[in-house]
């Protein structure tokens, strides 16, 4: 049950972080504009607060979950580099050793 | 921005903002508006007792009765604007006496709410409170000023308290209403 939880993937790159957020900005933004434009033509407050409203869980279903859409510039880190100092070398070997000999 | 609490986080917060925003847009979009409307007051009786009056001087006080009309087209100036959630009207009553220059008596009060008919029409109306004076100042009194202002319930901002253009002044009779026995 546990890998799958774990295989969900939950990240989500600078990138998608950045995209995420004026994806969101963006939509409450315009959303805020045409409430308001809309409740000062029927003169109306409310209906001002339910498309701000409208727009916020539109912006939260696109925002939340990481969307592969915000996977898509993933980091890529170095390889790991061998070190070249000789006791670090040999210890993973001393382990192995001690592992044959069980 | 990483996770989905912190993305959340910063969305409600930027929501907040923009709401509070939009809030003082209809407030700014409504504060400098005239409000007031022509009132047309009509009285058709206006009698005074002399009675007890058991919750002031404990003296005999003036009390007047007066019947009126009220027509006001609030429609035809669009009061119920997008910053307007009720208003509270009230007729109030302003006359001069010797004990005090200005005595403000409200004699009846309506709310009127969002989606109500805003055209005031009221025939032969009897005042919800009493009209006592505190002394004897009603009788024979020459220039009472009937007003109707209104409480206007904004959604967000002052509170504006609106005069309705159009007083009537009345005077109130020399002799007292003998008081019948039912």
């Amino acid at each position: 049950m546990l890998s799958i939880f774990k295989s969900v993937p939950t990240h989500m790159d600078y990138k998608g972080q950045k995209l995420a957020e004026q994806i969101f900005q963006g939509i409450i933004l315009v959303s805020a504009v045409i409430g308001f434009v809309y409740g000062l033509i029927i003169q109306h407050f409310g209906w001002t607060v339910y498309i701000v409203l409208a727009g916020f869980t539109m912006s939260c279903l696109l925002t939340l979950p990481p969307w592969p859409m915000y996977r898509r510039h993933p980091l890529y880190w170095q390889p790991a580099i061998a070190e070249p100092s000789g006791e670090n070398r040999e210890k993973p070997q001393e382990n192995l050793k001690k592992k044959k000999h069980k | 921005m990483n996770t989905v609490l912190s993305r959340a986080n910063s969305l409600f917060a930027f929501s907040l903002s923009v709401m509070a925003a939009l809030t003082f847009g209809c407030f700014i979009t409504t504060a400098f508006k005239d409000r007031s409307v022509p009132v047309d007051i009509r009285v058709s009786r206006a009698i005074i007792k002399n009675v007890d009056d058991f919750t002031g001087p404990r003296e005999r006080s003036d009390l007047g009765f007066i019947t009126f009309d009220i027509t006001a087209d609030i429609l035809s100036k669009p009061i119920f604007d997008w910053n307007v959630k009720q208003l509270f009207l009230y007729l109030s009553a302003e006359y001069t006496t010797k004990s005090n220059v200005l005595n403000q008596v409200v004699l009846w009060d309506k709310i009127v709410l969002r989606g109500d008919n805003t055209r005031l029409n009221l025939r032969d109306m009897k005042s919800k409170y009493f009209f006592f004076d505190d002394g004897n100042g009603l009788r024979s009194n020459k220039n009472i000023t009937l007003t109707l202002s209104w409480n206007v319930v904004p959604n967000a901002g002052i509170l504006p308290l609106v005069m309705g253009s159009g007083h009537k002044s009345l005077p109130f009779p020399d002799a007292y209403e003998t008081t019948k026995s039912y």
